[in-house]
Formats: structure tokens, sequence, C-alpha cells
């Protein structure tokens, strides 16, 4: 197997004014091809930040960060969106739907930004995605006419749209109740399965780690373990942590 | 291709949804622009018509499409100057006729009218030296036939008309008297009055009238106030071409100068506002502003001032009448008021004092029943009128000059502007300046021979002046002037002038009605000229070809504009078109930020949106498109409403007319009332404005909206 994503001794430091904040402190990572991986960690644990970097919206303040091959800080920004465009599927905790637009629009954006297939090709996949996650009936409804499962779904079909090779989300469940999360998974899972795509997430929910074929876990801005697949006592011990975490919001 | 159509679409579609979906900011900024376009139309196309009818004005009134000048002046030229103008300052330019054919010869021209303009001081007629003057006819014509002592009536009349006037003024002396300290009136002035006033003045006059009139004429005509200075300026031109040159100029009273004759004609509005009786001018100004205006003696401040005016200034009324003319007011006023007072004074001051009530019926007596018995014009046409200027060195040169009528510009009857130049033929005008006819010149030749005084400088011209002729009637020589500038004129001296101007004032009486050889008009000095061109689109090819010609034949000619030639007049739309930019200006530079902080604050609330367009691939300039795109729509769909209801209005307005609310807007009007016409150009430009502003408001906006970072899409709601 292939890594899509490595990372050598990747840090990353923000700057308070004058304060430097270090929020990752040399990460080293390979993720593989079709891995299904949770990075769980406390708030303020750097996995937004991880993330940040494999999604390519930000690059490291040192070491490498290589995703499909590319070296992302040798990229200019306009390569990195374009790689993120071409490669990469998001997926919020927010959902991020463009509001004015409707649920078949929100598919079809990236196809178009992409600009590379034609209308009829276009409808085709975004038809056949709408299906897949089960709302093919409300292509034409806006996003704040949904529930929040079906805006995360329709993420989802926007996130893989493009078929890209990997994709990131960002505490997908942590706005779902744990009925709608457990679906939510299912379909990533599912896809994962199927389509062989590689889904990077982050998450408190052991629930939603249990779904992982592999586990990272982040302290303080390091990789704390790396297992392929998380222990039954792991799962208590993060189960144990998850309300302060909610509580703790972004990290 | 087709995918830029559709990226196209999908921006086209998320920057018309975010319009619809933040319809405040939308309806805010639209409405700036929307009404900076109605603006932009409704302020251009007025300027353009304005300018365009101005120019009618102008061009169609005296300036002509070009104006044609001695390069040499030391002031610009200014046909329109008022009396700040200095013609002194014009060189003239000493043939006509070569000015002619140097100018003709371009081929745009279509045709040249020779020109000077100047001003003048005129004493119109007071009526104590009218009274004095026909009484002083009446006793010559008396001293030649058989003296008859009794039953002539109309030399009792004229008696008892300066009788009347002496009388009048004696109370204004005395009146003055208690106003004033006695010291500022010398008592010789009082003792006068009371004599011309006394029994044994008027009985002893039959005696010696020649005697007793001297004494009125030298002291108590000059008491009289009523005698009005006018200030006149006039151009001296070939009349007849100046007719045919500008067809709008129409014969109101009395008729054209005839060819080949001296004479004068007064711009109607000239006659109208300075020469006609005051209390006729104050009534005819009250209906005009009654009939045009709709207002009222009763509130309005000006009418008022009017009637209290006319009230109070009955005296100019009762100089005019003569003995039978007082009886006569008298009985009509009694019974027209039923008012059993006997003074006249009284009884014009109560009918004057008009209301708004009795004002209509009470024009019309006045009219009907007293204008005929007045001269309800101090000039009246077909006199002589006698025009003293000063020449360019400084003496007073006079002409009589026989009024033949006046004229006005078609549209342009009430305009101030249009109207404030008379009009009299170039020679009497050439002499007046200070030039001198081929008779003159050898009149003063023989002057000169007769009187051996070839000799004298300007330094004892004086002196030498009044000792050599003591007789002279009235030699108001003021050897104070004569520049050097004068050196290269066609005239001798200033001595020489200083003759010329005693000669004009001895055979000041032949001058009306003179003749004089129509090639004087063909050639000789003038001050500038008139061009009218075939093509007035070409007005700045021609003005380069005539003084282009002028170089060629060794003139020294400048070409102006009508726009320049009518000076500050002629600048007025471009001072305009500069206050309605700068307001333009200020109102988008309002419009600028309030849009620029509106979209700012609309981006602000759309970061997440933003960043997340960005997270999932949409380059820079997709959100660049998107803000600038929405801003653009924007601009052009409120500027299209606001330039199309802006349209709309000068559509409206060039159906029913904008009124001229005064006579100087009527010189800008040219005419009553301005139709403007909507351009073109006024729509585009409306729309260029508008787009430049839309497109410059969203700048910083767009700037923030493209350093969104993608992160941002990240960042959880709470």
């Amino acid at each position: 197997m292939q890594a899509i994503v490595s990372i050598q001794n990747a840090t990353k430091d923000y700057h308070l004014g004058k304060v430097v904040v270090p929020a990752l402190r040399g990460v080293s990572l390979d993720v593989m091809q079709g891995d299904f991986l949770s990075i769980a960690g406390p708030s303020g644990s750097g996995k937004t930040t991880l993330l940040n970097l494999i999604g390519c919206v930000d690059t490291p303040s040192a070491g490498t960060v290589e995703v499909a091959g590319r070296n992302t800080a040798l990229l200019s920004e306009r390569e990195l969106t374009s790689l993120r465009l071409h490669t990469i599927g998001f997926i919020f905790q927010s959902f991020n739907l463009v509001g004015v637009l409707d649920v078949y629009r929100n598919v079809e954006l990236p196809l178009l930004l992409q600009g590379t297939l034609s209308g009829a090709e276009r409808k085709q996949r975004v038809s056949a995605l709408l299906d897949r996650v089960g709302l093919q009936e409300h292509a034409r409804h806006r996003p704040n006419e949904l529930s929040g499962g079906q805006r995360q779904r329709v993420a989802i079909a926007r996130a893989l749209v493009t078929r890209p090779r990997l994709v990131l989300a960002d505490e997908p469940t942590a706005n779902l109740d744990s009925v709608t999360g457990q679906n939510i998974l299912d379909l990533m899972k599912e896809l994962n399965r199927t389509e062989k795509t590689t889904f990077i997430f982050s998450t408190h929910d052991a629930r939603v780690m249990a779904h992982a074929t592999s586990l990272v876990r982040l302290a303080d801005g390091k990789l704390a373990e790396r297992a392929n697949a998380p222990s039954a006592a792991e799962l208590a011990e993060v189960a144990e942590h998850a309300p302060d975490a909610r509580a703790g919001a972004a990290s | 291709m087709k995918a830029y159509v559709d990226t196209f679409g999908v921006v086209a579609q998320i920057a018309l949804r975010n319009l619809f979906a933040s319809t405040w900011k939308t309806l805010i900024v639209g409405g700036i622009i929307g009404f900076g376009a109605f603006l932009v139309v409704l302020g251009t196309s007025l300027l353009d018509s304005v300018d365009e009818s101005m120019s009618r004005s102008i061009i169609g009134s005296v300036a002509g499409d070009v104006q044609v000048y001695s390069s040499r002046s030391t002031e610009d030229l200014d046909v329109m100057g008022g009396f700040s103008f200095d013609a002194n300052a014009i060189e003239p330019l000493p043939d006509f006729a070569q000015v002619r054919t140097s100018v003709e010869s371009v081929a745009n021209v279509a045709s040249v009218v020779p020109m000077g303009i100047n001003n003048s001081l005129v004493v119109s007629g007071n009526t104590v030296d009218q009274a004095l003057e026909r009484l002083r006819a009446l006793v010559t014509a008396r001293a030649q036939q058989a003296p008859r002592p009794a039953g002539d009536a109309g030399y009792t009349a004229a008696k008892g008309h300066v009788r009347q006037i002496i009388t009048v003024l004696s109370g204004d002396i005395a009146n003055v008297r208690q106003l004033q300290d006695e010291k500022s009136l010398a008592l010789e002035d009082l003792s006068s009055v009371t004599r011309a006033a006394s029994d044994e003045f008027w009985s002893g006059f039959d005696a010696d009238p020649l005697n007793a009139l001297e004494f009125l004429e030298n002291r108590i005509a000059p008491l009289a106030t009523d005698a009005d200075m006018l200030f006149l300026r006039y151009i001296g031109t070939d009349p007849s071409a100046f007719a045919q040159a500008f067809d709008r100029m129409t014969v109101v009273l009395g008729e054209p100068i005839p060819e080949g004759q001296r004479g004068f004609m007064f711009s109607n509005y000239v006659y109208e506002e300075q020469v006609k009786l005051k209390t006729a001018r104050g009534l005819d100004k009250i209906r005009d502003a009654r009939n045009n205006r709709g207002a009222k003696i009763a509130t309005d401040p000006d009418l008022k001032r009017l009637v209290h005016e006319a009230s109070t200034q009955v005296k100019e009324l009762l100089l005019q009448l003569d003995a039978p003319k007082t009886e006569l007011f008298r009985s009509k006023l009694q019974g027209y008021l039923a008012s059993s007072e006997s003074g006249v004074g009284k009884l014009l001051e109560s009918f004057l004092s008009m209301t708004d009530e009795n004002f209509d019926e009470r024009y019309a007596y006045f009219y009907r029943e007293l204008a005929p018995s007045l001269e309800l014009y101090r000039v009246r046409i077909g006199d002589p009128l006698t025009i003293k200027a000063f020449t360019r060195s400084g003496y007073v040169q006079s002409a009589n000059l026989k009024v033949y009528g006046t004229f006005s510009f078609k549209g342009l009857e009430k305009s101030p502007q249009a109207g404030s130049l008379n009009m009299m033929d170039l020679v009497s005008f050439r002499e007046l300046y200070g030039f001198m006819t081929e008779d003159r010149q050898r009149e003063i030749a023989l002057l000169r021979a007769s009187s051996g005084a070839q000799d004298v400088n300007r330094e004892n011209a004086e002196s030498e002046l009044f000792g050599a002729a003591p007789a002279a009637p009235a030699p108001t020589a003021n050897p104070a002037g004569g520049s050097p500038a004068d050196a290269h004129l066609p005239r001798d001296s200033d001595f020489g002038e200083a003759l010329a101007s005693l000669a004009g004032s001895r055979r000041g009486d032949n001058d009306a009605g003179s003749g004089y050889d129509a090639a004087q008009l063909r050639q000789g000095v003038i001050l500038n000229a008139a061009v009218l061109l075939k093509d007035d689109g070409q007005i700045d090819e021609t003005i380069a070809a005539i003084e282009a010609a002028g170089q060629r034949d060794g003139l020294p000619l400048k070409a102006i504009s009508w726009q320049k030639a009518a000076g500050l007049v002629g600048q007025f739309t471009v001072l305009m078109r500069v206050v309605l930019y700068t307001a333009v200006l200020i109102i988008f530079v309002v419009a600028l930020v309030i849009i620029n902080n509106a979209l700012v604050m609309a981006t602000l609330e759309r970061v997440r949106e933003i960043g997340t367009l960005r997270a999932v691939g949409a380059q820079r300039r997709f959100v660049l498109a998107m803000l600038v795109f929405e801003s653009i729509v924007v601009g052009l769909s409120f500027g299209a409403v606001g330039a199309l209801l802006g349209g709309a209005l000068v559509a409206l307005l060039g159906k029913i007319g904008i009124p001229a609310v005064n006579d100087v807007f009527m010189f800008f009007f040219s005419g009553p009332r301005l139709y403007p016409a909507l351009g073109t150009q006024n729509l585009v430009i409306a729309l260029v404005v508008v787009l430049i502003v839309s497109v410059a408001s969203s700048i910083y906006p767009a700037w923030i909206a493209m350093r969104i970072s993608p992160r941002e899409a990240m960042q959880s709601e709470d």
C-alpha cells in the first residue's frame, strides 16, 4: 500500500502578536491509501492543525507534509487550492454548505470549480451521489430546509463528488445526535469500503473511534500513540474524557 | 470554454442569490447608485441643454461663432463684458477690408461683421432742459414774427410749465435743506430758485425773455436732479450686415438705421429698463410679475417696494405737467378716485398706491387716460441723442445721433445680458472712439492752418487750447490721457484730437441724419469682428485657420470662440459643470464609502462561506469575480433604473419646459423656457460613472474576501 499522506517531523507555530504558540511540535505520520483514520486527542492537542496541514489549507512551519506525493511547503497558494480541489474532499463539523445554493448545486459546486466535466456528466455524478446519501428527493431544497443529518449527508456528497483520493472530516458527528452520527459514520465507512476513499477524521467520540481502522492520538502537539485499531481500554478512556473535550470545542 | 461558462454561471448564481439574500445591503447600495445615476443624467442633460441654448444666445446676439481681434491687445476681448471691460485694451485693427479678405479666405467662414464695443455716458434730456428748450424755441419764434403779447396759449403754457417745475424744485430744495446741513447747499442756489419762483421774475420775463432764459438755463436747470445719467454700452457696426448675420435681431420700435446713415438704436431692454419713465416701468414690472409669476403685491417684497416707489416718487410725473395737463390730471384723478383733494401730487400718490384688488384696473387707466399726456420715454424714437465718450487718450468726444428705433433678439427679449448692447453705425463709433475720418482730418488741417497752432505739444496743450479757442461752446477737453500705445494709430497727435473734439462739438448738430460713404464701412478701423461659420461644429479648426491666414497676410489676428468672447458669461456652463461634477464627485465619494462599508460588512458576514469555497477548491479569483460581479450587477441594474428615471424626467421637462425664473435665466435658456434634450452620451456617462464607482467600491471588500483563509471553514460555529 502506498502512503497518500506522509508527514515528516512537522511543526506548526501560530503567532499571537509577539507570543509564539506551538500547535504541533514535530509530528510524523504516514496515512495509507484506503485508511479510515481517526485522529483523537483533547482540545488544544493539535487535531485541527494537523488536519489543516493534511488538507493543504495550511503549511508546516518546519518539517514536510506530502499529500498525494507533493510537498505542500513548495506549492503556491494556487497550486494548493488546485490540490484541494482535485485530491481532497472536506467534511466540516458545521457542514458549511453554501446557503444560497440548493442541495443539487452545493454538491455540484466542486465539479463546477474543476470545470472538466460536461453538464450531463455532472448531472449523472451528482444524481448518483444524492441517491447514495438518500437525498435525491431533496435536490431542490435549500440547506436551511434540511435537518442536521441531511445537511451533513449533503456535505459528504459534496466531498465525494470529485472522487477525491482523500476525504478529511473535522469532527463530522459533533453537531449531530448519536443516531444520526451513527448513520453518517456508517455511510462514510461504506464509501471507504466501496470507493477505496481514504478518510481521515478528528473526533472526541469513542463510538466514532470504534469505526476507525487505525487511530492516532495527539497530546500537546505531539503524536502520543499510533494504533491500528483502538483497544477497549483506550475506548473507555476516551469515552471518559469525551464530555470535557466537547466543552473545550476547537483544538 | 463550456466549463468557463458554467463556472461563470455558478459565480453569477451565488452572487445574484447573495444579492437577494441580503436585501437591505442591496437596496442601500443600489439606492445610492441609482440616485447618483439619476443625478448625472439629469445634471449633464440640463447642462448640455443650457450650454446649447446659451451658445445660441451668445452666437445669435452679438458674438457670432468666432470673434477676431488684434493679437496686440493687452486684454482678452469680452463682448459681454459689461462696464468692467476696457475697450481701450483692445488694439484696433487698422483696416477692416484687409481683415475681411484674410478671414474670408478661410473656407468655413460664412460672413464677417465689423465691430467695436465701447461704453459711454449719456445725459438723457431732463425735463427742465426740455421745457426750457421748448420755451426758447417759442421765444425765438416770437422774436422773429410780429410780437403777439396776448392770446399765445402755447407760449403761456410753456412758461407755466417751467414755473411749475421751479415750484417743484423749490420744494425739493427746501426738503434737502432740512435733511442736510445748510452748508452743503450753496446759498446762491437757494436765492436763484427763490428768484426764479418769484412773481417779479415771471412778470418781467416777457420784457427780456432771452436773459431770463439764460438765467434759468444756467442757474436753475443744473439743480434739477431728475436728469439721469445713462451708462450705455454700444456696439459700432455695419447695421445692415449685422442684421443679416444675426437673424435673431428684430426691430421692436421705429426702424433700423438706414444704410449709409449715422444713427443709433437702443436695445429694447435698455430702452424699457432705463429710458422709460420710472413710474411706468415700475407698473410694467408689477404687471409682469403678477401675470407671469402669480406674485402678489401683498406678499411679494419686490412688488411692495415697486408700489411704494411709484407712489412716493410722483415728482417725475409732476415735472412733466404744465398747467393745462395739471388741470387735466386733477379732474381725471378726482373723478376716478372720487376725491376732493386738489393737489395733483397727492392725487397721484393715492392713485399709485395700488393693491392687488385694483391694480389691473388702475394699470389700464394709467396707460389709457394718463400716459398719453406724458412722455413715457426720456428719449423719443426719432430724437437726436448726444453721446459722449472718452476717447482712448481721454478726450471727450461726442456725437449727436438720431435714435432710429429699438431692437431685441428673438427669445432673449428680457435678457439683460443679450440686451445690454445698443447699436450705432461704425463710422460714428470710430469718431467716438477717437479715430478720424478723412473729412474730420481735413477739417482739422483747416482749423490748424487757420489757427496757426500746429506747434503746440501736449504739455501745454491745455493752455494753448483754451487760449486759442476761448469762445468754444463747451470744449470738455481733458489732456491728461494719451498712452504710448497710441503711436501707431491713424491720427495726428493728441492735440489734433483735441481739435477734432472741438470740431465735433461745433458741428455736433449736423451729425444726426448725416450720411457717410458706404465704403467707410467696408474699410477702415475696427476693434473686432464677428465671424459666422458655415459649419459651427468646426470652431477650433476654423480658429486655427483664421489665425494662420492672418499670419500669412501679415495681420495680427487673434481668433477666439464665442465662448471665450463672451467672457464670464461664456464660462458660465463651464463653471456649472465644475459645480455639478464636484457635487457628483462628492456624492459618489460618499456613496463609495457607504457602499464600501456595506460590502465589507457583508463580506465579514460571509467569512465562513468564502472560507468553505476556498477550502473546497475555489481560487482567489473566483471569490474576486463573485464580489465584483455582485457590485456590477447592483451598479448596472440600479444605475440603469436611476438613469432611466433621470432620462424620463428630462424627457418630461423637454415637453413642458423649465421656466426661466428671471431675466438672467432667459439668457441661459435662450428664451422663456428651457426644453432640455436627452442625449445618448448623458446615459452612457451615467452608466460608466456608476460602473466605475461600483467596481471601485468593491475593491477593498474583495481584497478582504480574497485574503480569507480556507482555514476559516474549519472553525466551528460556537
